[in-house]
């Protein structure tokens, strides 16, 4: 009977010190060694996850693996970013808080001649402490699309000023077609940038070491964002959210703000019926504006060979300048990061796309700066949420907002 | 079983009590046929599209889900219905303190632990692995609770037979107690394995490679996405449930006894 | 003997015990100690805060709004389930064809998942075009499509997060009730019947309700339980691609979002409020144990 049991237990504690033992201290290795596992956002338009496949079979020097991410990607890079080797090569936008936890490499070594034929203001947007973590792969922004014809039926000019947009989307607003979409937020999400800009404020001051919403014109600009909630012009819950262009093309919105990798769809929907507009200024102290970002490819410092990471994501986006040109160009519009590639992007030679590229020229402005922490965001977006769609005070909201931010600062410039 | 006695009824409140009933399940059934509807609103092909896709990894995610729940469906059985036991029979010092520890952790919520979980977790080097979904929700304090309880109703003559016989403890739970316990053991698997299949956040913290992903993971990622493709995620969706309806379907009727089983009445 | 019975006790209940050790124990403990310090992201702590965290968090909007929000949900889905269940237990308890059939089709959504019935709740049944189902029943009494899960004001999103989870688990509850039901000797409605009382109400408040009590409890604290659990709806039908709305945010998913998401990384101040949620459920569940006590 001794035996017996005793020879069971042993099995049973032996099974669980193995599982134990079979783990390692520093994190999963890659699946095989010298695999890299490169992420990257699921791109709404079709053909992109097949070119980056191909783009990661054809590396000569290691087999990379791609995973293809759809849902809350932002969430996702941060959980993976905690204390993961996984993955190796992911595409973002860098933030300080990234740097001081030491999770991404600096890639400062990779860019060798071509730093100057990169779009200067991205890759500043993309360097912390002076030091570059990430290579900027394609150019995004949004602007207000329209179809000129349904603004002429309503007897509308195109808006120029923010009241403008008030009353142009509360006019459109006839039959089954809404006056404009911005998302089934609202707009929160997307707009909360282009009305402080408007205001001629921003996230954070020049010198980045105060909020930069903290003046009652950021009240005055949110209050109007409720106006437009509460003026019945808003679509909200449509099939598809703000970066699909599917409630344009369905007619069921008149204006949509959506992003320029639209414009493909957008014009083979309508034709010469596109117009395209920057979000206007509150007033003259103001100024009209295009948010502007770039997904940046960056290295996992916690990866299991970062200096393989760094060898691909060099000939990947460095040198590769064919499927650079491809990614910016081939699905969607983006403009390319470089600017001897610019002119390589036939959609935008012409028509709303030639007047978008000089909204970005004229009016571009960085919609995700790295010392604008998470924490920071969160709370502006909630105030600006409350404010907007459950009709809040926004000066007690953006107080508190504006608390959190200095706080966030502080803690950042440590 | 019996209706009770003198409880007369007029035909007026037979017809409101079917047609609430009728209403009832025709609202409960809903869902299921929404699904199917959608799903396969673009047609059967709809099915093998999941498949060949690559915006998610159906067929992998499926695959993991299973091995997940059945292996931690096993791992819950055996681990807890020996401590259930233990804590049930053995006439140990201390065991009242340890039962008691054991149930203080229903009440702790999942908020407090799945965050430093997750730490232990990456610590062991388990992220994005089947050990890391497997077996932190191997120790189940309901289902020790459970286990207990029900040993706690066993007839122990047929236990002390089986002593008498000279069978120690552990052999009599493997050859008396569990043999004669195969419809509780059945219905908890069920309860375990559905909510294997039908966990969530867990997952989504763990398994971060997509190769890990279980099917629920994979339906989130696709419902959450920026233009989810509607007939695709209700067609993966109604696949998704289809082993465990049937599952269900067929030992429901364990599942019921057990859960009436369990004494949570009392 | 007793050496020999410690040795069996622990051959029994030592892996289990070993494994709630590992994976409910130490971390409870980890993050009561992370709670005092600073953390971003590190699996050390970095620099002792005291109760800096602890203050943060009660001073912070969002979390409070979240504490809020559980007891909203609470409140709209417990009493709701207590008395849904027990009605569809009566129901079906009584019914004397298709008893089973009847059981079966409530207690099927048990089989599914939170994910699977958020889908058909958002994309579906209550999705903001006018083909949504509960668009098309709202189309035929003539009112105009809403956008359920977007409306803030009023929140309409309550309707679908509320019908989501009483639809799964209804049936689970309803199984305890008849359980129950069964368990009521026949003839305490004899001797009701003979003292004159009137079948219905009466009968039902003086031998039925009476005879439910402990799976009433069973059901109340299951149900408490299983609500500050409340994650899974919540962010499959309001999360999306961006991240997670200001409203309707359990603490659950706050916390999700602050640790490890992409409101912030910041483990200390999440540990923290983990501990005041846990705090704050002890309280609570103490507090509904002695009420349901004095009213025996």
């Amino acid at each position: 009977m001794g035996v017996e049991r005793s020879r069971r237990s042993f099995l049973v504690v032996a099974g669980l010190l193995g599982l134990a033992a079979c783990g390692s201290n520093t994190g999963r290795e890659g699946s095989a060694a010298g695999t890299l596992r490169h992420w990257y956002h699921a791109y709404g338009e079709d053909g992109v996850q097949e070119a980056v496949r191909r783009y990661a079979a054809a590396y000569p020097d290691a087999d990379v693996e791609v995973q293809w991410n759809p849902g809350d990607y932002d969430s996702k890079i941060v959980t993976a970013l905690q204390n993961s080797a996984v993955p190796d090569v992911f595409e973002a936008q860098i933030k300080v808080d990234w740097v001081r936890n030491k999770q991404v490499v600096p890639l400062d070594d990779l860019l060798g001649d071509a730093k100057d034929d990169f779009v200067a203001t991205l890759l500043e947007s993309q360097t912390v402490d002076g030091k570059l973590y990430g290579i900027p792969q394609a150019i995004d922004t949004q602007v207000l699309f329209y179809r000129p014809s349904l603004l002429a039926a309503a007897g509308v000019t195109p808006p120029t000023t923010v009241d403008g947009l008030l009353d142009a989307a509360k006019r459109l607003n006839t039959g089954g077609v809404r006056g404009l979409f911005a998302g089934n937020d609202g707009g929160v999400g997307v707009l909360t940038a282009p009305l402080l800009w408007s205001a001629g404020l921003d996230f954070l001051s020049e010198d980045g070491t105060a909020p930069g919403f903290d003046d009652p014109r950021a009240a005055t600009v949110f209050a109007k964002f409720r106006e437009l909630h509460t003026g019945g012009g808003l679509l909200l819950g449509a099939p598809t959210d703000w970066a699909d262009p599917g409630a344009f093309v369905d007619g069921k919105a008149a204006m949509q703000w959506t992003g320029l990798w639209n414009l493909p769809k957008i014009t083979e929907a309508h034709g010469d019926d596109v117009g395209v507009l920057p979000f206007p200024a509150l007033d003259g102290d103001g100024a009209e504006s295009v948010p502007v970002g770039a997904y940046s490819a960056m290295v996992n410092a916690r990866g299991a060979d970062t200096d393989a990471a760094k060898a691909y994501v060099k000939w990947l986006w460095v040198e590769k300048t064919d499927y650079q040109t491809e990614f910016a160009t081939a699905f969607g519009a983006h403009l390319p990061a470089r600017a001897s590639l610019a002119e390589k992007a036939a959609s935008l030679r012409d028509g709303p796309g030639k007047d978008i590229v000089g909204f970005v020229a004229d009016g571009g402005r960085i919609a995700s700066p790295a010392r604008w922490s998470a924490t920071a965001n969160t709370a502006l977006s909630d105030a600006v949420s409350r404010i907007a769609r459950e009709g809040a005070d926004p000066v007690g909201e953006l107080r508190a907002a504006v608390d959190v931010a200095r706080a966030e600062i502080a803690r950042l410039g440590r | 079983m019996i209706p009770p006695v003198g409880h007369r009824r007029g035909t007026l409140g037979a017809i409101a009590h079917w047609a609430a009933l009728v209403v009832a399940t025709v609202l409960f059934l809903l869902p299921f046929f929404v699904l199917l509807r959608d799903g396969l609103a673009a047609g059967w092909s709809t099915v093998a599209d999941l498949f060949t896709d690559m915006e998610i990894p159906f067929a992998r995610s499926l695959l993991n889900s299973t091995v997940v729940a059945s292996l931690q469906t096993a791992g819950q059985l055996l681990l807890c219905s020996l401590a259930g036991y233990g804590l049930a029979r053995i006439p140990y010092r201390h065991a009242p303190k340890i039962l008691y520890a054991v149930v203080a952790t229903l009440m702790v919520p999942t908020a407090v632990t799945f965050v430093p979980s997750f730490v232990v977790v990456s610590s062991l080097g388990w992220l994005s692995d089947l050990r890391g979904l497997v077996v932190p929700g191997l120790f189940s304090a309901l289902n020790v609770f459970l286990f207990r309880q029900y040993f706690l109703d066993f007839p122990v003559s047929l236990e002390e037979a089986g002593r008498l016989d000279g069978l120690s403890r552990w052999g009599v739970f493997w050859r008396v107690v569990v043999p004669n316990s195969t419809a509780f053991f059945a219905a908890i698997a069920v309860i375990d394995f559905i909510g294997s299949w039908n966990q969530f956040l867990w997952p989504l913290i763990i398994a971060q490679d997509s190769s890990t992903w279980t099917v629920q993971v994979a339906l989130s990622s696709l419902l959450t996405a920026q233009n989810p493709k509607i007939t695709l995620l209700f067609a993966g969706a109604a696949v998704s449930i289809l082993p465990i309806v049937l599952v269900f379907v067929l030992a429901q009727r364990y599942l019921v006894r057990g859960v009436t089983e369990t004494g949570l009445q009392g | 003997m007793t050496r020999r019975t410690a040795l069996t006790f622990w051959l029994f209940v030592g892996p289990f015990a070993a494994g709630l050790l590992l994976f409910t124990y130490a971390p409870i403990g980890w993050s009561a100690y992370l709670s005092f310090f600073d953390a971003r992201n590190t699996v050390t702590p970095t620099e002792f805060v005291g109760l800096g965290n602890y203050v943060d968090m009660l001073t912070d909007r969002a979390f409070l709004d979240s504490l809020g929000t559980f007891s909203l949900f609470a409140l709209f889905v417990i009493p709701t389930t207590v008395v849904l269940a027990l009605v569809l237990a009566l129901m079906v308890d009584r019914v004397r064809v298709a008893k089973a059939f009847f059981r079966s089709v409530f207690f099927l959504p048990f089989a599914c998942s939170y994910v699977v019935a958020s889908l058909v709740w958002k994309m579906s049944l209550f999705s903001g075009v006018d083909t949504g189902v509960a668009n098309t029943v709202f189309g035929w009494f003539g009112g105009d499509p809403q956008a359920w899960v977007g409306t803030v004001d009023p929140p309409l999103y309550w309707v679908v997060l509320v019908t989501a989870r009483l639809w799964l688990q209804l049936g689970f509850y309803m199984i305890l009730f008849i359980a129950a039901l069964q368990r009521i000797p026949a003839h305490l409605y004899e001797a009701a019947w003979t003292d004159g009382a009137a079948p219905g109400w009466q009968t039902f408040r003086h031998v039925t309700l009476p005879g439910v009590r402990g799976a009433l409890v069973a059901v109340l604290v299951l149900n408490l339980i299983n609500a500050y659990q409340a994650f899974d709806e919540f962010y499959n039908i309001l999360g999306d691609s961006r991240g997670y709305p200001p409203f309707a945010r359990p603490p659950l998913v706050y916390l999700y979002y602050t640790s490890l998401g992409s409101g912030g990384q910041d483990l200390g101040r999440g540990s923290a409020g983990a501990v005041i949620l846990a705090l704050v459920i002890a309280l609570v569940t103490l507090l509904s144990g002695k009420v349901f006590r004095r009213s025996s």
